[in-house]
């Protein structure tokens, strides 16, 4: 019961509320802003897979983001498919990508796997911006369709928000069934001591591995919703500073944390927009929320630990409401 | 019968410096055995062998009369070894309901898609193994408590209840006893001595001489990476070359 309200709560903020204030504050643009967010949110929570529960810092999302918008962009304006098709062959392209190369990084841990993956995702952008008979480098690739369904509906900023929360709420489904069930103490058990987990009969590079394959898929799908709704892509998009902006936005709202995913992503994109007024010293006021949130809330906004807690007793994932715990019998 | 686990001939050299040298040994189903020696004789090492942790440079290890010696830590596990470390090694952030879980997935394996498509049966299993194992250390009332809020004491029976939610038939056990005082060993000692009733195989090291002679069936003493002696309790602590190697000379006993 408690599960079904939850469920309900989530999709009529998600559907209903938040496009209804959109259009009350005067629709377009602020549908573009939200939409830009969904994307980052997805980003965020799929990297938040990496580097939150299973503790691989990753360094290069945005490489894999740039897979998918580009994977999309070319399936697209080549050969013409539709999005419900480009969106998840591109996610699948990526995953195979994420596994392809991350497979010699499993060996490491810590900073060294942050660099290699910072290196991998520099190799991708270099490869975009370069490979210009496949990918137009620089000029990057324009007039590629929305989101669109003949019969049904257009191409607008009110169906390509619509496109994005609904992926958003797919993501948040199936990433939050990983996290938040028994297998993701399994992954945070590779977090917290990778030798111990091994010891306890967990296959640490299988779960790492498995981890980079769904961040990577949900990666690629926000890529190829990027590229589906605004557009136009180019390599400038995928730079290792939308890699870092994706960090700092997990941290704010909470290593490990789904919740604090998107609620970091809504933060550090949406209040720029919000503060558009005072100009540039917005940025300012950007640098001091993350600034002051990291010093008095290290943990991040919704910290893990209670999030967990949280989520699993509104959710009913794996968990039961009377013990809080897990089933007994 | 066989025994449960036999270590043939087992080496591991590093560099030139022969942590375990040539040991052979065994534990029998239900044994309880002791590993004893002076620090730095090789105890630890050869735990790391047994499991896997460390590969070996020579030698084989069987148990229940497979070769184990070319698996990887986590296959070791599954088979049914499980181990506690000799620093304690729970995960601090984790509830303590989620650090034993831990165990019950290393057993019961461990699938992205059963989490995506939410199996009830699986997650049941996982969830009764946990609480088993919670209540065999006395740790059913805690829970819901993050690990790194637990005292010392209660931490070592965290490990061990995580180790027991993988249902091993071996329990390895690295200095149980470490940083406990004499009350909380004499349960320990209980604690191991009724997991050793229900059927589990115990080998274990520990420095508290009074707690491996009368907790273990049998003792073997190693000295630089050798097996000096292997018998019981008995036999051990009369056995002129454990008490020259391992216990001190006979004036320093006396005195």
């Amino acid at each position: 019961m408690r599960r079904i309200i939850s469920v309900s709560l989530l999709l009529a903020a998600v559907l209903i509320v938040v496009p209804g204030i959109l259009t009350l504050v005067g629709g377009g643009y602020w549908f573009r802003v939200m939409t830009t967010i969904g994307v980052f949110s997805i980003l965020t929570m799929s990297a938040n897979l990496i580097t939150g529960t299973t503790g691989l810092m990753s360094l290069g999302h945005a490489g894999f983001y740039g897979i998918g918008a580009y994977a999309t962009a070319l399936l697209s304006t080549k050969f013409g498919w539709p999005f419900y098709l480009t969106l998840p062959v591109s996610g699948a392209i990526t995953a195979a990508f994420g596994i392809l190369l991350a497979l010699p990084t499993m060996r490491l841990i810590g900073i060294y796997f942050a660099v290699a993956t910072l290196g991998l995702g520099e190799i991708i952008h270099v490869t975009l911006l370069n490979w210009v008979d496949f990918t137009r480098g620089p000029m990057g690739i324009s007039a590629i369709p929305g989101v669109t369904l003949p019969g049904v509906f257009t191409a607008s900023d009110t169906t390509h928000y619509y496109a994005v929360a609904i992926t958003a709420l797919i993501a948040a489904f199936v990433l939050g069934r990983l996290t938040h069930s028994y297998y993701g103490n399994a992954l945070r058990a590779v977090r917290e001591d990778d030798q111990c987990a091994a010891s306890m009969g967990l296959n640490v590079v299988g779960l790492k591995i498995q981890s980079f394959a769904f961040a990577c898929f949900f990666a690629g799908v926000a890529g190829g919703l990027w590229a589906h709704t605004t557009g136009y892509i180019s390599p400038g998009d995928f730079r290792f500073s939308e890699s870092i902006l994706i960090l700092a936005m997990m941290v704010v709202g909470g290593l490990g944390s789904l919740p604090g995913a998107v609620l970091g992503a809504v933060i550090l994109l949406g209040l720029p927009e919000f503060l558009r007024p005072i100009g540039d010293y917005r940025m300012i006021v950007v640098g001091a929320v993350m600034f002051f949130s990291i010093l008095f809330l290290p943990r991040g906004l919704l910290g893990e630990t209670p999030v967990l807690t949280v989520v699993r007793r509104q959710f009913g994932l794996a968990w039961d409401a009377k013990s809080n715990l897990g089933w007994r019998q | 019968m066989t025994p449960l686990l036999e270590i043939k001939n087992v080496s591991r050299y590093f560099g030139g410096l022969h942590a375990v040298e040539d040991f052979s040994g065994q534990v029998q189903r239900g044994e309880r055995v002791g590993l004893i020696g002076p620090n730095g004789a090789g105890k630890t090492t050869l735990f790391n062998l047994i499991t896997c942790f460390t590969p070996l440079s020579a030698g084989s290890v069987f148990f229940d009369d497979k070769d184990i010696s070319s698996l990887k830590a986590y296959q070791v596990a599954r088979l049914g070894i499980a181990r506690t470390f000799q620093n304690l090694r729970v995960m601090p952030n984790l509830s303590v309901f989620d650090n034993v879980s831990i165990g019950a997935l290393g057993a019961l394996g461990h699938s992205p898609f059963s989490a995506l498509l939410h199996h009830r049966n699986y997650a049941k299993d996982i969830s009764r193994r946990t609480w088993d194992a919670l209540e065999q250390a006395g740790l059913q009332g805690q829970a819901s408590e993050v690990a790194a809020n637990l005292s010392y004491g209660k931490r070592k029976y965290l490990e061990i209840a995580r180790a027991l939610a993988l249902s091993p038939r071996l329990l390895i056990l690295d200095e149980p006893a470490a940083g406990l005082n004499d009350t909380e060993t004499a349960q320990l000692g209980e604690f191991v001595m009724k997991l050793s009733k229900e059927g589990l195989s115990i080998l274990l090291v520990e420095h508290d001489m009074n707690f491996v002679m009368t907790l273990c069936e049998r003792i073997m003493v190693m000295a630089s990476g050798r097996k000096i002696a292997d018998g019981t309790p008995q036999e051990i602590s009369n056995d002129p070359v454990v008490l020259e190697a391992y216990l001190g000379s006979e004036e320093e006993e006396a005195a």
